[in-house]
């Protein structure tokens, strides 16, 4: 439904604020999860220490954008789609944080990994990280945009992320009575898989608030597509 | 429009009801469903004909000059216009409170007893019933039992427009018109109204009119949206104002409006 712009201007001035600081929030926590990416991958702990240290920031907002939300329903009472989306934008800030905690876990992970021999099956990672990283973006930009459709292929994308965790760390614990001296790798890689597939929830649990602050409509918990 | 979907009967039916002061015309075709025992809120902005309408169904209005009127308003079966009826008995069916209490320069007791009196009733234990009833039902009682005889503008006004309430109710009508009764009370008497009114649609059918939106949400089951003479939605009061049908209702409520 398009809106007009609110008789309020400090009103809609807060409300725009609100959104800013959580599409502010989503770009950083990108950034985190693909520098995290490039630490990984490029074996560069100078990425890992700047995810880490990025973190405070995102913190910093997720506390504004609580601040915000509770400041504009004391002050302006939202009702209908201004009620849902600033609850929208609150929960969304939550999930944009644990994502960027995420990052920071495969920051913290790689440096442990870095600290070891390189190991070949970093790469079988790749995929996961990719299924992760497209999922993370697009529910940020279902979430920009109001883009229900999109926001919907989150949940069957989900179960594919999931599947291939699972079969990520069946491959990893199979190696693991062949080459006793990897285990330790083998393990942070499991970790990092596991932080991959966390994100790839949040971003669900994303798309899940942006179809309600659309289309009214709550798909959490239930089977059929989000 | 059809009642929103709701456990009870429809009790009010307004049917095509156009309304007109002089030439000018402040109501339009409107058709709604009212429930018996629910809280019906109308909401506008200023002009929309929402307090028309609430004047309508007691025939108020019937007391301004070059009125008239097209359609009907149909209580409990029976259209309040049928020439057999006389509008002193539709008022008794039909009470109401207004924006602004008005207690009657006489003391509490009087002021609940006085429709009981206009109507020819002097038992002493009749009218001490009622009082006590009246007053307990508008959650005055126990704020002056002690004072009964002392005069109604000696109360806050608060206690003013909840004995208002109570003479309303005195002659046990079946719905209370409500047109704005908090408007002018504060944070605290306001509660006390809105705590009254959900004691009360136990027995009465409510109509509500206000301009306090966040009222609105929390004392009606059901909410009608009406701009420019016209009812543009009415439906369950948490479907208003969570997700609206009608854009016109989203722009108004989310004060995007005009």
């Amino acid at each position: 439904m398009e809106t007009a712009r609110h008789i309020l201007t400090s009103y809609e001035a807060a409300l725009d604020t609100l959104r800013k600081d959580v599409l502010m929030m989503s770009s950083l926590s990108a950034r985190s999860l693909d520098h995290a990416r490039k630490g990984l991958f490029e074996r560069d702990e100078d990425w890992c220490n700047t995810v880490i240290a990025d973190d405070e920031e995102i913190d910093a907002l997720e506390i504004q954008v609580d601040t915000q939300g509770m400041d504009i329903m004391l002050r302006f009472h939202p009702l209908a789609s201004d009620l849902r989306n600033v609850i929208a934008a609150m929960k969304t800030s939550v999930n944009l944080e644990r994502a960027a905690d995420q990052s920071v876990g495969i920051a913290r992970r790689t440096k442990k990994l870095l600290a070891l021999p390189q190991l070949s099956e970093t790469a079988r990672i790749e995929p996961l990280f990719n299924l992760a990283n497209g999922m993370y973006l697009d529910s940020v930009r279902a979430y920009a945009d109001g883009d229900i459709e999109l926001a919907r292929s989150l949940k069957s994308r989900d179960r594919d992320l999931d599947e291939s965790n699972r079969r990520l760390a069946d491959a990893l614990t199979e190696l693991m009575p062949q080459n006793p001296d990897l285990i330790r790798g083998y393990l942070e890689l499991i970790f990092i898989a596991r932080c991959l597939e966390r994100i790839g929830d949040l971003a669900k649990n994303i798309a899940e608030d942006t179809i309600y602050a659309v289309s009214v409509t709550d798909v959490r918990h239930t089977p059929q597509a989000a | 429009m059809k009642t929103p979907t709701t456990s009870r009967s429809d009790f009010i039916s307004i049917r095509d009801f156009c309304f007109f002061y002089g030439s000018k015309q402040a109501l339009f075709d409107i058709s709604m469903e009212i429930p018996e025992r629910q809280v019906t809120a109308f909401i506008g902005p200023s002009g929309c004909g929402k307090s028309t309408l609430l004047r309508n169904l007691n025939r108020m209005n019937d007391l301004v000059d070059g009125i008239r009127h097209t359609g009907d308003i149909v209580i409990n079966g029976n259209s309040i216009y049928d020439p057999h009826i006389e509008v002193i008995s539709l008022r008794k069916r039909v009470g109401m409170v207004f924006q602004k209490s008005n207690p009657f320069p006489k003391s509490i007791y009087e002021n609940v007893v006085y429709p009981l009196r206009v109507a020819g009733q002097n038992k002493k234990a009749v009218l001490d019933e009622t009082v006590e009833r009246s007053l307990k039902g508008a959650a005055l009682w126990n704020e002056v039992k002690d004072r009964l005889h002392d005069s109604a503008l000696g109360l806050s006004g608060g206690q003013m427009q909840r004995l208002c309430i109570a003479r309303a109710i005195a002659n046990r009508p079946e719905i209370l018109l409500m047109d704005e009764p908090c408007s002018a009370l504060d944070p605290i008497a306001t509660v006390k109204v809105e705590e009254l009114i959900q004691e009360l649609k136990r027995e009465f059918t409510i109509v509500i009119v206000t301009h306090n939106m966040q009222q609105a949400t929390r004392c009606s089951d059901l909410t009608a949206f009406f701009y420019l003479g016209k009812l543009i939605e009415f439906d369950e009061t948490h479907k208003i104002f969570s997700n609206p049908s009608n854009k016109q209702t989203e722009d108004y409520i989310t004060g995007r409006f005009g």
